[in-house]
């Protein structure tokens, strides 16, 4: 008795009506109408304010958006002017509706539904497979073409780097690098590595063809990592 | 049949007017008027002005009641308040905080 309420015909409620049990609506409410059980608008029920609840009939009018739990059914002579959204939405013809739709509930009870929830699922896998398919020649496609222009810049760009590297670079560092002991080691180390890989590859790959440079690998000279980490000890 | 009842659990703020009976089991804020009967059940919280035929207070009611008839405040019923009424009873065991015009 108490779980339901009704507003009568002859009642206008304007303000906000929620709560907990469910709704009969004989009157008129001008406001939004947020109950959590079932909502009935009646024949003579006019609500204009967005009305929530579990499930909703009208068969009155309702300007304001409709929005339930379980589901929306529009009865004959119903006009609904607003957007409706739940998991199911039924409008029975003779009513009326303007706005949007959306058969879309709460994923919990999307999830509810094990059929359509079932059916789903193997359709997305589909799209999962396909997708990555596509994707491993672009990749190669990648692959393959920056290759090339990074052969080309590193061909043409050490050139002038090393030169300067070769001045600038033993000078500073030695007179940076002396004070501290630890540091000693580490310019006679890139100092004489670098100018031989640069000198030997870069001038054989201009007259030849354009083939993409030798890796250029500082050559080390056997015993100084053994002498650094003596000289670090 | 009353033609308007709010259960326990509901609440409505905002003002509710009509011409039929109210029966009120859960919460109210606002305003209540009615040419007809009014009945706040044990559950109901009403902070509300009551106009009405006839009020009978079983719960709580905070607000001015105006009746064209009567005013009833059962056991166990409470109401803050002034009321205007021709005819006013406050059953032993309920509250009453207000003045009483009983000049209708």
């Amino acid at each position: 008795m108490t779980e339901t309420s009704v507003i009568g015909a002859g009642t206008v409620v304007s303000g906000h009506v929620r709560g907990q049990g469910s709704l009969e609506i004989l009157g008129r409410v001008e406001g939004d109408v947020s109950v959590t059980g079932n909502v009935s608008i009646g024949p003579a029920g006019r609500v204009r304010g967005n009305v929530s609840g579990a499930e909703l009939t009208v068969s009155g009018q309702v300007q304001g958006d409709l929005r339930a739990t379980l589901s929306v059914l529009l009865e004959p002579g119903a006009r609904v002017a607003g957007d409706i959204s739940g998991p199911r939405v039924g409008i029975a013809p003779g009513a009326l509706a303007r706005g949007h739709v959306q058969t879309d509930g709460e994923p919990a009870l999307a999830a509810a539904r094990a059929p359509a929830a079932a059916a789903r699922p193997i359709v997305l896998p589909t799209r999962a497979v396909t997708a990555p398919a596509p994707l491993p020649p672009a990749i190669r496609h990648e692959a393959k073409a920056p290759l090339p222009p990074p052969a080309k810049f590193e061909a043409k760009a050490p050139l002038p780097p090393p030169a300067k590297f070769e001045a600038k670079a033993p000078l500073p560092p030695s007179p940076l690098n002396a004070p501290p002991e630890a540091r000693k080691p580490e310019p006679p180390r890139v100092a004489p590595a670098p100018p031989q890989a640069e000198f030997t590859p870069v001038r054989p790959i201009k007259p030849e063809a354009r083939r993409p440079p030798p890796p250029v690998v500082p050559v080390i000279s056997k015993g100084t990592k053994a002498k650094k980490k003596k000289s670090n000890d | 049949m009353a033609g308007t009842v709010i259960g326990e659990g509901l609440t409505i703020e905002g003002d509710i007017s009509g011409d039929e009976e109210i029966v009120i089991h859960g919460n109210l804020r606002g305003r209540l008027t009615t040419t007809d009967a009014v009945t706040v059940g044990g559950t109901a919280v009403v902070g509300a002005d009551i106009t009405g035929a006839s009020l009978s207070v079983a719960g709580q009611v905070t607000g001015d009641v105006t009746a064209s008839e009567r005013v009833d405040i059962q056991a166990g019923g409470k109401l803050v308040g002034d009321i205007k009424a021709a005819r006013f009873t406050i059953a032993d065991g309920a509250s009453f905080k207000g003045n009483v015009d009983m000049e209708v």
